[in-house]
């Protein structure tokens, strides 16, 4: 079942005003396809985090507008944010971000738990196989590696199976192999799960594990395809520089 | 440093305006104390040297021996022609002056209920204290003239008729006078005035005077008016000048009232103590959010006295502009006090506030003092800090063995102020000893059960947690897991409102145990039957109620009670003196422990019978004899002929005859009556009756049976505590500010984490709820806390006063009110630092670093 989840049209986005306005998007149109594994890179002030946080309704564009699954979001107010949140949203982001007080299974439900929804065991159970913690579901945060957190994070953003997960830098504090167990988990995500993921990043060999790579400058979208291996990645960023 | 100390305070003045807050908070009360103390001294000084204007020379009787009332004896009036007669005495008049009551035409009591009253007798034109505002002086035996405001509180005219009592029947006059004296206010106080001979009769001093003004001839000095006064009077009366009187009577109402001055200022720096902890925990989460700025100050070579001397120099700004603003919080403090006062009914006399330079010393010293020294542990710690915590993250985390010999100090603190308090319960020495060691050792045990409760936090937030979790599972479980995560910071905060919630704790057990004994010394010592007492529950009453009581249809026996204070000759205190009439034995159970119900009947004016704990404490036996120095001047001996239990209440420490207490203590009024009635009468038709014919006659008596009396002694309980619970409102204020800050910082530290959450779906809704519910674990901690040690200082304190009759009662009900009011101080702390973290921005925060 393929269309799009979220569509972008002539989004821009101006910090400041006067002479020290910057226009972080100037814009961009853009959709993401169901099933889909989408990386975004672009040099630092690019504007990638920026569509990013808009796209994910964290930010509001100055103009343009935003579609997630069916929904116009750009319009909405907290209250209807917090729920889009819950229902069509997940996140991973650079710093772990888990809650210090929980375990590594209260964290992963922690979503549901907000929701005040019942998780559903199985899909939980599966989850904690596919990441691999089986043995350390009632550890806490600290108790676990960089990789083994931020994949708890990842598992959190996949529980309420939400239309579209957002993954901003996920690999920028992790080691190699952390690295490459994260993206790994990512990619089956999309596989087996039928997960639909945007991932903002500056690693080439992460934007490798994509379908389809856009990249920015300048606030400008100047490339759109699939990004071949990480070789061809760092190419094409040479390319752009 | 110290201008980098300076300059990091404005880099965050709220911060600094918060923490200075706790202080200004507390130097307020203290000030505030001191200015309305100073300034009740002030009108009183300014009321006795009006009083004295234009006098020179001042005869009253001397006062041996202080009573309770403040009534000074009166002297014979014969003095009075020796005075007149002494060259150099332009004029000299007597006058009585003695506390009474007044009433409108209504029956209504004019000025307030608990402040004096005095029927005085107006003086000659040149002696006039008093200034007419309005009509003039009495003339006539039915004239009265009374100050001004009284007469515009109770809205009387010249020609409206009131009613005095004295310590006769209540007899009517009309107004013809309103006076005014000085500019001070008198409170509730109120003076009115009568001719002489008509102030001699209705306070049954026939033929007496409370003094003599004298005024001098031109030329002669009062004080060589005084010494030939001296020379001339009998030596039983004092002679001064104007200015010596006022200024005794200044003296005396400091050390009377200086207790007033004291019990203010134990608030005071109970909010001062609540308001160091405030301060103690704002330095040490600034000092930790700080750190990697410290470790760059030591990459760049900065000293660890340096350090040391920013973070103090900080404290010392905080401390004065708390304290300086405090100084000024005094003067709104010391109105409300005043109001507070009013509205329980003690209207205090006033005049323009005074603020003393010892105010502003003490105020400023408190201020800085309780400021440095509780930011020094903060401070302390900020100079541990290595360079290396520029570069990365570092949580200074306590050793295991540092926390081990925390907890053991801790425990040995508590043990030495259990041992300070158990020594001032129960060992020797003076009363204020004893109470400056108990209140030591109290102060001790807070700071040892502060030091202690972060061991104490994961328990108690489990407790207090619990019924939250089961409420909203995660919210719940989130917001005790975050109360848990810093136990420090947590149990500081607690304790903080621990103090104030001990205290009223405290107070509510102890009052629940007097309420219960109260009932009990009733309950067990009235042989039933009804009581005339004076409507405030304390003056005395006119004897001729119980003459008049007895009259009455159904009534059996009227058993009166009179009562003063003498000294005991060679033993230094004073002690109430009790004479009942023979026949009080129908009305009380008098428990003997010596003698019998027959020594009483047939007690002669040489004996006495003594209270058991009185006989204990003197070491005086049946046999014995003693001496008293009474307020007359008197040395009457007795022989000890009997003992009773003292666990009854309403009998003093020495029994004597009424004619001994009429002799040589002066004392013909009933402090209590105590009516039985005939076995065929309808008690309460009875006490109708009663009530008809002796209120109207002596509006200053009521009559009450048992269940009133009950009633009575437990609203007078009631309006104390309440009294208390105002004024340690203070504290719990400052500790509700206390909540509110920490919780604020501790936000402002987990932004980011409050972000994810926002991003992964939590409301705003949600948000300010696990805030709420934070707060509200840690205030209930406070409240728990409280509780407990409330419970053991009241159950300790009771142990010497079982003697006494005191039992103590476990208000349940109360106490499980106050931790439901400690909840909603969580609720009310939780309202501004809930209603942050709800609007933090998500994506703000979650860049936050």
């Amino acid at each position: 079942m393929n269309g799009q989840v979220v569509v972008a049209t002539d989004l821009t986005r101006r910090y400041g005003e006067g002479d020290a306005a910057v226009d972080a998007l100037a814009g961009v149109s853009t959709s993401f396809e169901r099933d889909r594994f989408t990386a975004i890179m672009g040099p630092s002030g690019s504007g990638k985090s920026t569509l990013m946080h808009i796209l994910a309704g964290l930010d509001k564009p100055t103009s343009g507008t935003v579609e997630l699954d069916g929904v116009e979001i750009t319009g909405l107010d907290d209250g209807e944010l917090t729920k889009l949140r819950r229902d069509k949203l997940g996140f991973v982001f650079q710093f772990f971000n888990l809650l210090p007080v929980l375990t590594a299974e209260e964290n992963l439900v922690l979503p549901l738990s907000i929701a005040g929804r019942k998780p559903d065991q199985q899909w939980v159970e599966q989850l904690i196989d596919t990441v691999g913690l089986a043995d350390r579901r009632t550890h806490r945060p600290s108790e676990l590696s960089g990789g083994q957190q931020q994949r708890v994070a990842v598992a959190r953003a996949l529980v309420s199976k939400p239309a579209v997960v957002f993954a901003d830098e996920p690999t920028g504090n992790l080691d190699s192999r952390a690295s490459a167990d994260v993206l790994d988990l990512l990619r089956r995500s999309v596989d087996e799960f039928g997960q639909t993921v945007v991932m903002v990043t500056h690693d080439p060999v992460a934007a490798a594990h994509a379908d389809r790579l856009i990249t920015l400058r300048d606030g400008k979208l100047v490339q759109d395809g699939a990004p071949g291996s990480a070789e061809d990645v760092i190419e094409l960023m040479k390319q752009l520089d | 440093m110290t201008s980098l100390g300076l300059k990091s305070l404005w880099a965050r003045k709220v911060r600094a305006l918060a923490t200075s807050f706790a202080v200004v908070l507390g130097v307020a009360f203290v000030a505030g104390s001191y200015i309305l103390t100073d300034t009740i001294f002030a009108a009183f000084d300014e009321i006795f040297s009006e009083s004295n204007k234009g006098v020179s020379v001042v005869v009253t009787a001397k006062n041996p021996v202080e009573q309770e009332s403040g009534e000074t004896p009166s002297f014979s009036a014969s003095v009075l022609k020796p005075v007149e007669r002494t060259p150099g005495v332009k004029q000299a008049a007597g006058a009585i002056f003695t506390q009474g009551a007044f009433f409108d035409s209504k029956g209504e009591e004019i000025g307030s209920k608990f402040a004096p009253k005095f029927i005085s007798s107006a003086l000659p034109a040149g002696l006039r204290a008093v200034d007419y505002v309005e009509g003039h002086p009495p003339r006539g035996p039915t004239e009265a003239s009374i100050d001004d405001a009284a007469a515009e509180d109770s809205d009387l005219k010249l020609g409206d008729r009131i009613k005095l009592v004295g310590q006769t029947r209540a007899r009517s006059f009309r107004l013809t006078g309103f006076t005014r004296l000085g500019s001070a206010s008198f409170g509730g106080t109120s003076i009115a005035q009568v001719t002489l001979p008509v102030a001699q009769e209705i306070t049954n001093k026939r033929g007496r005077l409370d003094q003599i003004s004298v005024a001098a001839a031109d030329g002669v000095s009062a004080q060589a008016l005084k010494r030939r006064i001296e020379r001339r009077v009998p030596s039983s009366v004092r002679v001064e000048t104007g200015k010596e009187n006022a200024d005794r009577g200044s003296e005396e109402i400091r050390d009377s009232l200086g207790f007033f001055q004291t019990f203010l200022l134990v608030f005071g720096f109970i909010a001062v103590f609540v308001g160091s902890f405030l301060i103690f925990n704002t330095f040490s989460i600034t000092v930790a959010q700080r750190i990697s700025e410290f470790g760059m100050l030591r990459t760049l070579g900065a000293s660890r006295p340096q350090i040391l001397t920013t973070v103090l120099v900080e404290a010392l700004a905080v401390g004065l502009l708390g304290a300086a603003i405090g100084i000024g919080g005094g003067f709104l403090v010391a109105a409300a006090l005043k109001a507070l006062f009013e509205t329980f009914g003690i209207d205090l006399p006033t005049t323009d506030l005074v603020l003393e330079s010892r105010t502003v010393v003490v105020s400023l010293l408190v201020g800085v003092v309780v400021t440095l020294v509780s930011s020094l542990i903060p401070a302390l710690r900020s100079t541990r800090v290595p360079p290396i915590a520029a570069l990365h993250a570092f949580t200074p985390v306590p050793t295991r063995r540092r926390k081990v010999l925390y907890a053991g100090l801790s425990i040995l603190l508590g043990l030495v102020g259990l041992g300070m308090l158990l020594a001032g319960l129960f060992g020797g020495g003076g009363a204020g000893a004893r109470a400056g060691l108990m209140g030591g050792g109290a102060v001790v045990i807070v700071l040892a059960v502060s030091f202690f409760s972060p061991h104490l936090v994961r328990p108690l937030s489990a407790i207090a947690g619990w019924p939250l979790e089961r409420l909203r599972r995660l919210l719940g479980r989130l917001a005790r897991e975050n109360a848990q995560r810093n136990p420090g910071r947590t149990a500081v905060t607690a304790a903080a409102l621990m103090i104030g919630l001990a205290l009223v704790a405290f107070v509510t057990v102890f009052a629940a145990g007097l309420k219960s004994s109260v009932a009990q010394v009733v309950d067990e010592n009235f042989a039933g039957g009804l009581v005339i007492q004076n409507t405030n529950g304390f003056s005395p009453i006119p004897n001729g109620a119980a003459v008049a009581a007895r009259e009455v249809p159904g009534v059996e026996t009227v058993a009166t009670v009179r009562s003063a204070q003498a000294k005991l000759l060679g033993a230094g205190s004073s002690a109430l003196i009790s004479a009942p009439s023979r026949d009080i034995g129908e009305a009380l159970n008098v428990e003997w422990t010596a003698g019998g119900p027959e020594d009483l009947r047939r007690l002669g004016d040489d004996e006495a019978i003594l209270s058991n704990s009185f006989a204990s404490d003197h070491d005086l036996e049946v046999g014995d004899s003693f001496q008293l120095l009474t307020q007359t001047g008197a040395r009457p001996r007795f022989q000890v002929t009997g003992e009773f239990d003292s666990k009854l209440g309403v009998l003093g420490s020495i029994l004597v005859t009424q004619a001994v207490m009429a002799r040589d203590l002066a004392q013909t009024q009933d402090s209590i009556d105590f009516v039985t009635t005939t076995p065929d009468a309808d008690e309460a038709k009875v006490q109708a009756l009663l009530t008809k014919g002796v209120e109207v006659a002596f509006p200053t008596a009521e009559v009450l049976n048992q269940q009133e009396l009950k009633q009575q002694r437990e609203d007078q309980i009631n309006t104390l505590i309440n009294l208390f619970y105002a004024l340690l409102l203070f504290a719990v204020v400052i500790s509700l500010f206390g909540v509110a800050n920490t919780l604020a910082l501790s936000i402002h530290e987990r932004r980011r984490e409050l972000g994810m959450l926002r991003a992964i779906g939590m409301s705003r809704r949600q948000v300010r709820t696990m805030i709420r519910y934070e707060a509200v674990i840690t205030a209930l901690i406070g409240g728990i806390l409280g509780m407990v040690l409330g419970l053991i200082f009241a159950t300790l304190i009771a142990q010497p006063l079982k003697d006494e009759g005191f039992t103590l009662s476990y208000p349940v009900g109360s106490l499980i009110a106050l931790l439901v009011f400690a909840a909603v101080i969580g609720v009310v702390a939780a309202i501004y630092p809930a209603r942050r973290a709800s609007k933090l921005d998500v994506l703000e925060s979650l860049q936050y670093e």
